[in-house]
């Protein structure tokens, strides 16, 4: 494998976080809980960011271990066509969603580039904000992703230890580190303007994980002075395939680690979704999360047809409706916000103005 | 009557709201119509025609004796904040736009090159041009030129409640403006709102302070009280301060006594 990159073993950020996040400090849980809070209220005020995922496919070429898309599963193969798109959208809509995430796995001869690009097409005329979660593109790609109305890019590196990533991704794209690790930037560089990153939590040492988490957060604000970067914080969730989390993180660590990114990156979205239990949920929302998933289905074709869509991604552990949800968030005095963008600001940034690689 | 004067429009209160970052729809409008203000910003992306719970403009917009004045707040260049203030005249029927380009999503200030190029399209279009922009004066005067109905200078970052940490700033912009001068962001408490309109700003505009107050409808009221109380004393004239050190030795005596 060639050199990683120098930001990934920057050591600055971490005498600030290290002993933060790995409670060697004497701050006490409580403590940064309050600081994450005051930290929130003054950037972001009471609001919270709702969008909803909607998975297009469960086509995939890669072998992640932990996934339950891998192209070893043996649950049946399926892509939305273009009038399903459009009802799942429709249903979506009907919930009063405005911020859809469409995702795929990574590229198949089913599902990809231009399948994709329609379907960005399609919800950008339906959804005033349309983000992408799928296989890694070119710079050109992203470019063409943009100028149809993709605002955002969601792509995790799944795990910053070279040498896990290694064995968990058997086969497929994704086996090269190295890629995969570069793809905000492409993205970024093809006008998107908003990037979404995060490691996947219980596949490696997990202050290690939050560590390199945060030094790609601070390269690409440095590097792309114009994007936007969120940070999301999934956890391993049961899945076909039955993986167990080498690493498991407990809820404790996940609050510790939220917190701690809200402290040390005050004006940053920090994403939480369905992955996580109601309660823990509502106890972290204005806590230093300012967005949320809502009446997720993992399932392809789930909106529609919540019954007969069948195997999911991962377990969904928040299946509260929108309805219920926004209650618990008015509850604590926050307001959940659905329509936090306008299609007039969509269209990638120009080139010379992509920031410097 | 002391009113603030923009373009053709007369306000009495010198208090701007924002209408962000409150925990509620029915909190915003409780504090909006508290601060007694004639004048509120919207941002286009919270315009939601297709759900009324999540919309802000709707509401808004049935509350008596209120001008909406939509902000371009997401735009990165002057070219969307152009479509956005276009979009937003279609919708609110308002002549005024707040022109808010921020390329960085993230500390949100103001791009003064992006600024100034949507300004001067957009007032030779007839807008009444309103620019958040950096405490820099001779970006004020640019603005001025272009036909700016006012400026909108920061006091210090968005929702940093950092009050007027750019106040030396502000002076001279003040000082030098033929144009309405409003502090825009960063302002945490009534009293800096006070100190501002003691200052010589001709309004300033509120968001973060009063939509996070445990109380936001009390906080609205303080602030409108403070605003009063600034603009008074900038009228009945404040005591200079005395700065000067007297010298031990008199410093002209070399001039001789004056015959």
């Amino acid at each position: 494998m060639n050199a990683l990159p120098a930001w990934l073993t920057d050591t600055r950020l971490s005498a600030e976080i290290v002993p933060l996040l790995s409670g060697r400090s004497e701050a006490s849980l409580e403590q940064l809980a309050s600081e994450a809070k005051a930290a929130t209220l003054r950037r972001f005020g009471r609001i919270v960011s709702l969008y909803a995922p909607l998975y297009l496919s469960n086509h995939c070429s890669s072998g992640c271990a932990y996934c339950g898309f891998a192209s070893d599963r043996k649950s049946p193969r399926r892509r939305l066509e273009p009038d399903e798109i459009k009802r799942e959208l429709a249903a979506m809509k009907a919930l009063g969603i405005g911020d859809v995430l469409l995702l795929t796995g990574e590229r198949t001869i089913e599902t990809g580039y231009d399948y994709l690009r329609q379907a960005v097409e399609r919800a950008a005329g339906i959804m005033p904000r349309v983000a992408v979660e799928a296989f890694p593109m070119t710079v050109a790609e992203y470019r063409g992703l943009a100028e149809c109305g993709c605002t955002g890019i969601t792509i995790y590196q799944e795990t910053y230890d070279p040498e896990n990533y290694g064995k968990l991704h058997r086969w497929g794209p994704k086996r090269d580190f190295l890629e995969r690790l570069e793809t905000p930037e492409r993205a970024l560089q093809g006008g998107i303007r908003s990037i979404g990153v995060g490691a996947l939590l219980g596949l490696s040492e997990p202050v290690a994980e939050a560590t390199a988490l945060a030094r790609h957060v601070m390269h690409l604000c440095r590097s792309y002075w114009k994007a936007g970067v969120s940070v999301s914080f999934p956890r391993i969730r049961p899945q076909e395939g039955g993986y167990q989390p080498a690493w498991p993180v407990d809820d404790r660590f996940l609050a510790r680690m939220i917190f701690v990114f809200r402290i040390a990156m005050p004006d940053v979205d920090l994403v939480l979704s369905t992955r996580e239990n109601p309660a823990f949920r509502d106890g972290m929302a204005g806590l230093g999360i300012t967005r949320m998933s809502i009446a997720s289905r993992t399932t392809v074709g789930g909106y529609h047809d919540p019954e007969g869509a069948g195997t999911s991604q991962f377990e969904v552990s928040d299946d509260r409706s929108a309805e219920e949800f926004c209650r618990a968030l008015r509850s604590k005095e926050l307001e959940p916000v659905f329509k936090n963008w306008d299609p007039a600001f969509n269209g990638p940034i120009v080139t010379e103005e992509a920031g410097c690689p | 009557m002391d009113s603030l004067q923009l373009g053709t429009y007369e306000f009495s209160s010198r208090l701007i709201l924002g209408t962000g970052k409150f925990s509620s729809t029915r909190a915003m409008l409780d504090a909006v119509r508290a601060s007694g203000t004639g004048l509120v910003t919207v941002a286009l992306r919270r315009f939601n025609r297709e759900q009324a719970e999540d919309d802000l403009f709707g509401p808004l917009s049935e509350i008596g004796g209120i001008t909406l004045m939509p902000n371009t707040s997401g735009a990165a260049t002057a070219r969307e904040a152009v479509r956005a203030a276009h979009i937003s005249r279609e919708l609110s029927g308002s002549p005024f736009v707040k022109v808010e380009i921020h390329p960085n999503p993230h500390h949100l200030m103001p791009d003064p090159i992006e600024t100034w190029e949507a300004c001067r399209i957009l007032a030779s279009e007839g807008f009444l041009v309103m620019p958040y922009i950096p405490a820099d004066p001779v970006l004020a005067k640019r603005l001025e030129d272009v036909g700016c109905t006012s400026v909108m200078p920061l006091g210090s970052a968005i929702g940093s409640g950092q009050g007027l940490s750019t106040a030396g700033m502000l002076k001279i912009i003040i000082r030098d403006s033929s144009i309405p001068v409003i502090v825009d962001a960063g302002l945490r408490s009534p009293s800096e709102a006070c100190a501002a309109m003691e200052m010589g700003c001709a309004a300033v505009l509120v968001n973060s302070a009063i939509a996070v107050a445990n109380d936001p409808t009390a906080m609205a009221s303080a602030f409108a009280e403070a605003v009063q109380a600034g603009r008074r004393a900038k009228r009945a004239g404040v005591m200079p301060r005395s700065g000067t050190a007297v010298a031990t030795s008199p410093l002209t005596s070399f001039l001789g006594t004056a015959p």
